[in-house]
């Protein structure tokens, strides 16, 4: 790894450990478990060395002997197994543990930050960069017992003959080297690939998507030529990285090889003179053998260590973000509704918002202040970009604004808890986002585990039961992306359902008709005056049927209110106003 | 596999048919493969004998080996001895270099096949009709040209290699084990029925496992995507403590997934570790009986514990990989399976050149999408004139945007026909027909790329004045070169940069690049900013001067200015006229005039 990031892997490395701390009993039970094998294994070329010297050679109990390497094989086999297990069970449990971590984290940062943040960058933190850590902490328990027999053998082999063990050690820590030398040079090559695949797949994705324009066009060949530049890089790439491996493995394969006539040579020497035994030179073999691939996956494991540490930074960078957007220290409780008090008032107070997007700073609401009475409906009518939606932004607070105050019946939004305001406040949304679920619990998405009678009763309110009961399941049909898909104006109708499930005290529709095709949007809209009798309704729209919807209109312009009015007062009035309007609907001649 | 054996269930076969393909099948994508392979045969059978020559290196070490003990340290004779090393560093040396040389060889030949691979699929796909994209899921499509032919470079970068060395070397290894001492080579042998039903079984097992982890993997994926992409919806209804709640779960399926997956399966790796200290125990115990009844050398014994060793990880990485050949011969048949797809759209053999200009007919056609039993249109007979407009309307899914893909030969009729100046659709040259008639769909798709790219896809070989003149005709080329680095600018992750207004104006100016005879119109339904939407309509309306127009109308001021209106209902087409005379008739067309007319502002 480069020097520069030094510090960062350290830090990597520091956050690896710190997870690992809550399994240390079963990591150290692991490892424990692990030495038991390296003993049993340890044995072998010793006990075979005394069978071949005392049972071959000489006329010792040869039966005796190879019981014993029975044995040994018996021991060395229990214990791998159960290293095995332990490995994999405590990596995936890191994994899982690290995973339901980053989630939790995402569902509470703040909207801003999800602004910023792409979805697949979020999905490879929490899939292939948790793979790097389990990757390397299910090495654990077989690198702590793979060391320790290096160092065992190590002892073993100067202890019987301290030339001969450093003549045939020698090539040894080059294949710990070449092997981390290896690991760190392919990895590189190895994204190299995978980065070429993925622009590949990114081409095949967009020839398939965009499958229309290129037959409409006649442009296959065009793609094609795309296409080809890109299988020829893969192949350019692939072969780089088969390179590095040409140089390296076949050198990893056989350095052991020059130990071993080492030993040959010198120790068959010894032999000869009546210096060693030829049990003796069995084992030397043998053990040398045995240091291979230990050799090999400690250089690996340690290059592994290193991945799973810059990885587990990201990770950590989503973990240690924090929430911009939290719940009041002391939080204060919305007064309760009674007859003579009813809920729902919203007041703006002179607030000033803008999005930062990268370093640029786009205002949107310069002093906006608005008025709603308890169970008052106002429709919001603007141009783009004047602001409507970020009303509904900032009153669900995934936003906070940068001056000025949003006061909910009289208390500050910021003085509430997130889940306190977010069920007073019921949103249906220009875009309708169905999950991976039956209808009935996309309709009780607000109020989980409610009875399937209040799902109903809301689903007709809403205009929804009768196409729900032509489904092929009726409310038990899996709706969203791997589930059955609905019109634009179906699904409205289910989030028109949701919102009257969560019975908010403020409902804010923002744009809900406008996916929908306008034959349709009558019987929508009786849903929707339904749904807003009585109660506290803010409607974002340009189409004049579902502004006629609310008691009066605002006009916003350049982020403040400019005209207050009904909708009929409005277009006979402002001018601006009618322009608006007039543009929404102008001859629509969309290609 | 599974109705043999009488366990597992019919539940489970149809998860491994999904996987595994059976012998001849196998067969015939490996022969296929080979065929498929030509240029790079040579270069693959280079690799093979390299591949030989490593093999016999490995095996000559324990045999050089035990002619040391037996020929140089029994024997007394120091020179035979330092022979035998000169020769076992000559043979390491020999083995490194062809094993540099077999990784190269091999790669090269596996690299290249994958790429003619890539390259082949991706031309048929492309070759398919709209019907072929219709069916089959975009993310499939993808996946056949990425996760399919990726399963396969595993293969090719040494999966391939060690099969055959593995292979090659329990081949070679048998006759030179039984050259050495047929007694002991009886005795080793015991071992390997165990080893290989037990890796067999294991295979097996942890198969099925992964399978289960596999789909676990999916839905956890889905499950976390679902999380993210919805965290505006969950968090404004407060939703987070049940997502996550939810979430844990499919998480904890995915732990306990992984979990019987290494239970299945752990007991073979200590059973591994057991079979190979216990069959070195068994050659010396009952090697060194023979030993001392003299009918084997005790460089023997040393020879064949060394040799076994080297045979054990090929017994098990022969199972192991025999299971990523298989699933990269399934992949392979389903490569194949792409490549035999017959385009149903397809440029006659004998193309016919399109005149400049004509007609469209359509005669009497009968059309409907695979897999449906109902026709979305049904003997619809209707002619456009050159340089005529006409709006189809009608309720959605009724057949309108149906009978304008027909028009541009996007599908074919089952039955009747398309025409254009009189040339049957069927018969006519792709390239003038794309040239003659042009699609425009409801949403403006960009590729990645700058802008420029992304227009010149409609006519690759435009030159730059071409392309000027075009957006000049359409009044946009100030607009596009006011974008922050005019054309050049990149769009970015499918146009993200780029508002959906200035996508659709990308659209528009992509067909006036090609300059058709014939345009034909999705109308889009939903709304876009009144700025970018006065533009967009003036740019449309210069594009059709001078072309026949066919749109699919959601709005009535479009349809107002057509020259003539079909109404389609059923799969027919009920009304046909002006506007004045389809409101006369008081029918479909009125009441949905009426209707356009009162969500009108005035």
């Amino acid at each position: 790894m480069a020097n520069e990031t030094k510090g960062v892997t350290r830090e990597g490395w520091r956050l690896l450990l710190g997870t690992l701390k809550l399994q240390r009993r079963a990591l150290i039970m692991g490892a424990c478990v692990g030495l038991a094998w390296t003993l049993g294994k340890v044995s072998v070329p010793q006990l075979t060395k005394l069978a071949i010297d005392r049972g071959i050679d000489k006329n010792g109990s040869l039966l005796f002997w190879t019981m014993l390497i029975l044995a040994a094989a018996i021991i060395a086999g229990f214990f791998a197994a159960w290293r095995r297990y332990i490995a994999f069970r405590e990596s995936r449990l890191t994994e899982m543990m690290l995973r339901e971590r980053i989630f939790a984290q995402i569902q509470g940062l703040h909207v801003g930050y999800h602004d910023k943040a792409q979805t697949g960058q979020l999905m490879s933190r929490s899939s292939s960069d948790l793979q790097q850590v389990q990757g390397f902490v299910v090495n654990i328990p077989i690198f702590v017992s793979q060391i320790t027999m290096v160092l065992g053998v190590v002892v073993i082999l100067f202890l019987s003959d301290p030339l001969l063990a450093a003549v045939s050690l020698f090539p040894l820590p080059f294949i710990n080297i070449s092997a981390r030398s290896f690991s760190h040079k392919i990895h590189p090559a190895v994204l190299a690939v995978q980065q070429e695949q993925a622009q590949l797949a990114n081409i095949v994705e967009e020839s398939v998507s965009g499958i229309r324009v290129i037959k409409g066009f006649g442009a296959e060949a065009v793609q094609q030529g795309k296409l080809n530049i890109e299988a020829d890089d893969i192949r350019r790439e692939s072969m780089r990285a088969a390179l590095i491996r040409s140089r390296f493995l076949p050198a990893i394969d056989l350095l052991p090889s020059l130990g071993l006539v080492a030993v040959l040579s010198l120790g068959g020497h010894r032999v000869i003179n009546g210096d060693m035994t030829l049990g003796g030179l069995v084992a030397f073999n043998t053990y040398l053998t045995m240091l291979i691939w230990p050799m090999r996956n400690i250089g690996m494991t340690v290059a592994f260590g290193q991945r799973a540490a810059s990885a587990l930074l990201r990770v950590n960078e989503i973990l240690s973000e924090v929430p911009a957007i939290a719940d009041a220290i002391d939080p204060q409780k919305l007064p309760q509704a009674g007859l003579a008090s009813p809920v729902g008032a919203v007041k703006f107070e002179n607030v000033h918002f803008g999005y930062d997007i990268g370093h640029v700073d786009i205002r949107v609401l310069n002093g906006l202040t608005l008025e709603v009475q308890p169970g008052e409906s106002v429709a919001i009518v603007g141009a783009t970009g004047s602001g409507k939606s970020t009303i509904t932004r900032l009153l669900l607070r995934f936003y906070d604004p940068q001056t000025g105050g949003i006061k909910l019946d009289g208390v500050d939004l910021r003085e509430l808890t997130l889940s306190d305001l977010r069920r007073a406040v019921g949103v249906v949304f220009e875009d309708t986002l169905l999950f991976n679920d039956t209808v009935s619990a996309n309709i009780a998405f607000a109020k989980p585990g409610i009875d399937q009678e209040t799902v109903i009763r809301a689903a007709k309110l809403a205009g929804a039961h009768d196409f729900i009961l032509e489904l092929p399941e009726q409310y038990d049909t899996i709706l969203g992306e791997r589930g059955f898909s609905l019109s634009g104006g179906q699904r409205q109708r289910i989030a028109i359902a949701r919102a009257i499930v969560a019975d908010p005290r403020v409902l804010v529709l923002d744009d809900a008709t406008s996916a929908v095709d306008p034959t349709k949007e009558h019987e929508i809209r009786d849903a929707l005056a339904t749904v807003m009798r009585g109660r506290t309704t803010l409607v974002i729209a340009h189409r004049p049927a579902t502004i006629e919807l609310a008691d009066r209109a605002v006009l916003l312009d350049q982020g403040v209110i400019a005209a207050v009015g009904t909708h009929q007062e409005l277009l006979a009035t402002n001018e601006k106003y009618r322009e608006v309007l007039a543009a929404w609907s102008s001859p629509q001649v969309v290609e | 596999m599974w109705s043999g054996g009488g366990r597992g269930g019919a539940g489970r076969s149809g998860i491994e048919d999904d996987q595994k393909l059976d012998r001849s099948q196998t067969r015939v994508v490996l022969v296929r493969s080979i065929k498929m392979a030509g240029e790079f045969r040579r270069t693959a059978a280079l690799a093979m004998v390299y591949v030989v020559i490593t093999v016999l290196c490995t095996l000559a070490g324990p045999v050089l080996v035990r002619h040391g003990i037996d020929a140089g340290i029994k024997g007394k004779d120091g020179h035979a001895l330092n022979m035998t090393v000169v020769a076992y560093l000559v043979v390491v040396a020999i083995a490194y270099i062809i094993g540099r040389l077999q990784y190269v060889a091999l790669n090269s030949a596996g690299e290249g096949f994958l790429r003619l691979l890539r390259i082949r699929v991706f031309t048929q796909m492309q070759r398919q009709s709209m019907a072929f994209f219709d069916r089959e899921k975009a993310g499939v499509l993808v996946a056949r040209m990425t996760a399919d032919v990726e399963s396969m470079s595993e293969l090719v970068q040494f999966g391939l290699m060690q099969f055959m060395s593995a292979f090659l070397l329990l081949f070679f290894a048998f006759f030179l084990l039984m050259s050495l001492s047929w007694e002991l080579t009886l005795i080793s042998l015991v071992v390997f029925p165990f080893l290989i039903a037990a890796s067999v079984k294991f295979q097996r097992d942890s198969n099925r496992a992964y399978l289960e982890v596999r789909e676990k993997v999916g839905a956890n994926l889905s499950a976390l995507q679902e999380g993210i992409t919805g965290v505006r919806v969950i968090q404004a209804y407060a939703r987070e403590d049940e997502q996550i709640r939810r979430f844990k779960e499919s998480n904890r399926e995915l732990f306990r997934s992984h979990l019987y997956s290494v239970k299945v399966s752990t007991w073979y790796f200590g059973l591994i570790e057991f079979a190979g200290i216990a069959s070195s125990a068994l050659i010396v115990g009952l090697g060194g009986y023979l030993v001392h009844k003299g009918s084997v050398s005790l460089g023997t014994v040393v020879a064949f514990v060394l040799l076994l060793a080297t045979l054990f990880d090929p017994v098990q990485q022969l199972s192991q990989l025999y299971n990523t050949l298989q699933s990269a011969a399934a992949a392979l048949h389903k490569l194949f399976g792409i490549l035999d797809a017959k385009p149903d759209v397809d440029e006659s053999p004998t193309p016919t050149a399109l005149p400049a200009t004509g007609d469209v007919v359509v005669d009497n056609i009968t059309f409907s999408y695979a897999g449906s039993v109902k026709p979305a249109l049904e003997n619809v007979s209707v002619t456009l004139s050159a340089g005529t407009r006409l709006a189809l309307v009608g309720p959605t899914g009724a057949g309108k945007s149906s009978l304008a893909k027909l028009m541009a030969r996007l599908y074919d009729p089952q039955s009747g026909s398309v025409s254009f100046g009189g040339v049957n659709l069927r018969d006519a040259s792709m390239d003038d027909l794309r040239r003659r008639i042009v699609v425009i769909p409801q949403e403006g798709f960009l590729f990645d790329g700058t802008v420029r790219d992304n227009l010149l896809i409609a006519k690759p070989d435009a030159t730059e004045v071409e392309l000027l003149t075009a957006l000049d005709r359409l009044g946009l080329r100030e607009r596009f070169e006011a974008l922050p680095e005019g054309l050049d600018t990149e769009v970015r992750e499918r146009g993200s940069r780029l508002s959906a207004g200035e996508r659709q104006l990308v659209a528009l100016s992509r067909a006036a690049l090609v300059d058709p005879a014939v345009l034909v119109l999705d109308e889009a339904t939903s709304n876009l900013d009144p700025g970018t939407e006065m533009l967009i309509e003036a740019a449309l309306e210069r594009l059709m001067v001078g072309r026949a127009v066919i749109v699919v109308a959601h709005r009535l001021s479009t349809v107002q200015r057509a020259d003539k209106i079909a109404v389609v209902a059923d799969a027919k087409i009920s009304e046909i006229g002006t506007h004045a005379e389809l409101v006369a008739l008081n029918g479909h067309y009125a009441l949905l005039a009426a209707t356009w007319n009162k969500s009108q502002p005035h």
